[in-house]
């Protein structure tokens, strides 16, 4: 693998998972001898509101992903893919949940999913609708979008030299509750992805 | 959270966040107590240090009432001999000046670190103030680790220092340093020095700082510091990497970004980093040695140029003239973050190579805010909605003076019921002062938590009583510190350690402290808050004195955690197509995440986002909010009296 570097730009809605799955990420580095910095959003803006988590996967050494560097992202939620998008590369991955959660104010005009993807896609990044949420609630775990997705992305093979499957599998096993169940969506979206 | 990983065998290599580690590497050293209020981004080092006094049975570990009594807790344990620590937040640091200033003087027997969790970005914080400048007004040395990757290391170093001097050390740490998870490799936890009982012995000259101890101490202050700034400049924590010209210094996670900045433009090697963890006071001696050598510098910090400046000065006072870049005249941008794209072109534009940063895409597309919100089920939406419906039947124009806390967030539609937050305790501070001066039907009303209330609200109330401000204060007593993650308070009565502790009791507190019109209510109960709010202020406007209402509710996190925990189910709430008139009330005056709007106009309940908390089912006009199933008593109850697991 050439790439030293692999920064992964982790977006959602605070309380869907993404510090978790962050979590998830950094320990199958460990265990797969990659050195890793995931930079997480803890506090006032946690509550309900944006989230991103940034995810160095490699020879890096600060803690946060330059803008227009990011190398894939992954997005439980199609506004905030949207909200993030500049930090990474033109022609990058993003893994873009299907649901739009939108946010309770008042007055707000909310875009569609298709919408928020047209509009990616005209900047110049590819984009893959997932329906992590409602595959993970008709899979019995609705709290497990974020695995799902994992999954859903590394499916695009861009995880090679950094992480396995195995090493995700052991790291979901260490950190999170009811393993079994998320390495079963694990399994269930690298399937439904790749054979797509 | 899982706080496990503070107590990792030794010699494993387990993924841990930044603050964790440096809980273990304060374990590590030994430290015998440690105190702290919680604050964003510093709570998670406490916290997991908690979690070891409970498995371990040692260090003692505090929540103290505020930061003042946290480091002075800690200074009086170092008097006895022990290594001790205080945390906080930044401006947590400022609530502590007052002793921070003077310890200097007198120097600590054992040993001493405050760590100092500066906010860039502000993240959590209401300021971005630097801390480092602490330590240069106050005569404490800094340390400041380069990364989380270095934070355990680090703050072992901070005791050491501590200990060789015998003076109060602050360990500055930020956002991306306490909140990054990476690799850390554990050692050997002293247990033996983690135990360790102190023993207070009389050095009257030395530990009363009146004006003749003082003056005698000051003069030993400044020899001191000349003499720490010489061991600096020999410090382990501070390094020199590659060789050139051009010299850039990078101070604490400022080298990380210096590092790979000197990578990305393939320059590894032909420029001179010098590390620098140790920023004040400035190791002369070192920096000297490289600036005499380099023809420019390039100083890479996170927060004021602090090294700058003072390496500026040193630099004319030595008579030496050198390029400095940084950020006090660019090209690195001085509000904020650090980030790489900024560091590189500066450094290329030092070392006069050209950078472009990549292209930036451009997404047209219009978005909607998404700031964070009051949870789903949150006591306080009930009380901001009440509030605002007496004031308006009160016929007063409330100034909403709020606070630091999760009804912060009250600022945000539909409610911005909070005119102004400056500090912790300044609603009542402000609303003192404004309940003075302003004339008619304008009339303060403080709004400020259980935690905040206890930590900085008591004096400000007790000047309230004493001058006969009149203002109406409202403590939302949602029976935790909620916003740093649930840790107890002293009206709450658990301890750091999960030792029962004493409930203070906020009503009874006011009551002490002269307020006559004190009420306790349920948070949870819009009708009688409209109706306790409404008479409270009828009281203030006619009497001219202050008026006190608890508004208590469990926070609905800390009440699904205690639920859990006893098995007891809550139901969530649906709407009832047939009643609901389409009139938007919830989710335009109200806004429960948990509530949205169908294509029909006509509202709907995520069940996955519902709490089951019934406000809904109070507010809707037309009764269209019902119960899924059956709502438990049990629930009910645990809802109101839930508290820290």
């Amino acid at each position: 693998m050439e790439r030293r570097v692999l920064n992964l730009v982790l977006v959602g809605v605070g309380g869907q998972g993404i510090v978790s799955l962050a979590n998830v990420i950094a320990n199958a580095a460990l265990e797969n001898g990659t050195n890793v910095l995931v930079a997480e959003t803890h506090g006032l803006s946690q509550r309900g509101g944006s989230v991103i988590v940034h995810v160095r996967l490699g020879e890096a050494e600060a803690p946060l992903i330059p803008e227009g560097e990011g190398d894939i992202m992954i997005a439980l939620d199609p506004l905030e893919a949207a909200r993030y998008a500049h930090y990474l590369r033109l022609g990058a991955w993003i893994f873009m949940e299907r649901k739009v959660t939108p946010p309770p104010l008042p007055g707000i005009k909310v875009p569609a999913m298709e919408e928020v993807k047209n509009a990616l896609e005209r900047a110049g990044f590819k984009v893959n609708v997932i329906p992590a949420i409602s595959e993970a609630s008709r899979l019995g775990n609705p709290l497990g979008a974020n695995v799902y997705m994992l999954g859903a992305a590394m499916s695009s093979g861009i995880f090679d030299g950094f992480l396995t499957v195995e090493s995700v599998e052991r790291a979901i096993r260490r950190v999170l509750k009811k393993p079994e169940k998320n390495i079963m969506l694990l399994h269930a979206a690298l399937k439904a992805v790749s054979s797509r | 959270m899982a706080w496990k990983e503070v107590l990792a065998e030794p010699g494993s290599k387990v993924i841990m966040l930044g603050n964790v580690a440096i809980a273990r590497g304060a374990l590590e050293y030994g430290v015998s107590y440690a105190s702290a209020y919680p604050g964003t981004p510093s709570t998670e080092i406490t916290e997991a240090l908690s979690y070891a006094a409970r498995m371990l049975g040692a260090p003692y570990v505090e929540w103290s009432s505020n930061e003042k009594v946290a480091l002075e807790g800690a200074i009086g344990a170092a008097l006895t001999g022990i290594p001790a620590m205080a945390s906080m937040k930044h401006v947590g640091v400022n609530v502590a000046a007052d002793p921070l200033f003077s310890v200097g003087y007198m120097g600590v027997p054992g040993a001493l670190v405050v760590v100092s969790a500066d906010d860039p970005g502000m993240w959590s914080s209401q300021n971005e103030q630097d801390n480092r400048w602490y330590g240069v007004h106050a005569y404490i040395p800094v340390v400041e680790p380069a990364g989380a990757q270095e934070a355990k290391e680090a703050i072992i170093e901070a005791f050491k220092l501590s200990e060789k001097w015998e003076h109060p050390v602050i360990f500055r740490s930020t956002t991306r340093i306490g909140h990054t998870r990476v690799p850390v490799e554990v050692g050997e936890i002293n247990m033996e020095g983690i135990r360790r009982r102190g023993k207070f012995k009389k050095n009257i000259d030395r530990y009363t700082l009146v004006p003749a101890h003082a003056r005698k101490l000051r003069e030993e202050l400044v020899d001191k510091w000349e003499k720490i700034s010489e061991h600096l400049s020999e410090h382990p924590l501070n390094w020199v990497e590659g060789d050139g010209d051009v010299l850039v210094v990078g101070v604490g996670l400022g080298y990380r970004y210096a590092k790979e900045a000197v990578k990305r433009l393939g320059l590894e090697g032909e420029v001179k980093i010098l590390k620098i963890s140790t920023p004040v006071p400035l190791p002369k001696k070192l920096l000297l040695k490289h600036a005499e050598r380099a023809s420019k510098i390039l100083f890479v910090e996170e927060g004021d140029p602090v090294v700058e400046t003072l390496s500026k000065s040193l630099f004319y006072d030595e008579g030496l003239h050198v390029r400095v870049y940084g950020k006090e005249r660019g090209p690195i941008k001085r509000t904020g973050e650090l980030n790489l794209a900024n560091v590189t072109e500066a450094l290329a534009r030092v070392v006069g190579l050209d950078y472009a940063r990549p292209p930036a895409a451009k997404v047209e597309i219009s978005l909607p805010p998404r700031p964070p919100v009051l949870c789903a089920g949150c006591p306080y939406r009930a009380v901001f909605y009440a509030l605002r419906r007496a004031a308006g039947k009160a016929r007063v124009r409330p100034v909403y003076n709020g606070d630091i806390g999760c009804y912060s967030l009250g600022v945000n539609p539909p409610f911005q019921m909070q005119d102004t937050i400056v500090e912790m305790g300044g609603s009542i501070g402000l609303a003192n002062g404004i309940s003075h001066v302003v004339d008619g039907d304008q009339v303060p009303i403080a709004i400020i938590g259980d935690s905040t209330f206890f930590h900085a609200g008591l004096p400000g109330l007790a000047n309230a009583v004493y001058n006969r401000s009149p203002m109406l204060i409202v403590v939302l007593d949602n029976r935790t510190t909620a916003m740093t993650g649930h840790q107890p308070h002293p009206g709450v009565g658990v301890t750091a350690s999960g030792q029962p502790g004493v409930e203070l009791d906020i009503a009874q507190a006011a009551r002490g402290l002269g307020v006559d019109y004190v009420k306790v209510i349920d948070a949870f109960n819009i009708k009688e808050g409209e109706k306790e709010f409404y008479e409270a202020l009828r009281y203030v406007k006619e009497k001219r004195r202050p008026a006190l209402v608890v508004a208590r509710g469990a926070c609905i996190l800390l009440a699904i955690a205690n639920a859990r925990r006893q098995g007891v189910k809550y139901t969530v709430y649906r709407v009832n197509l047939d009643k609901c008139t389409a009139c938007g009330l919830c989710y335009r005056a109200f806004n429960c995440p948990a509530i949205y709007a169908g294509d029909d106009g006509k509202a709907r309940i995520d069940p996955i986002l519902c709490t089951g908390c019934g406000e809904c089912a109070q507010i809707c006009p037309f009764d269209a909010f019902e119960p899924v199933d059956e709502v438990s008593e049990e629930w009910l109850k645990i809802m109101r009296t839930a508290k820290p697991i």
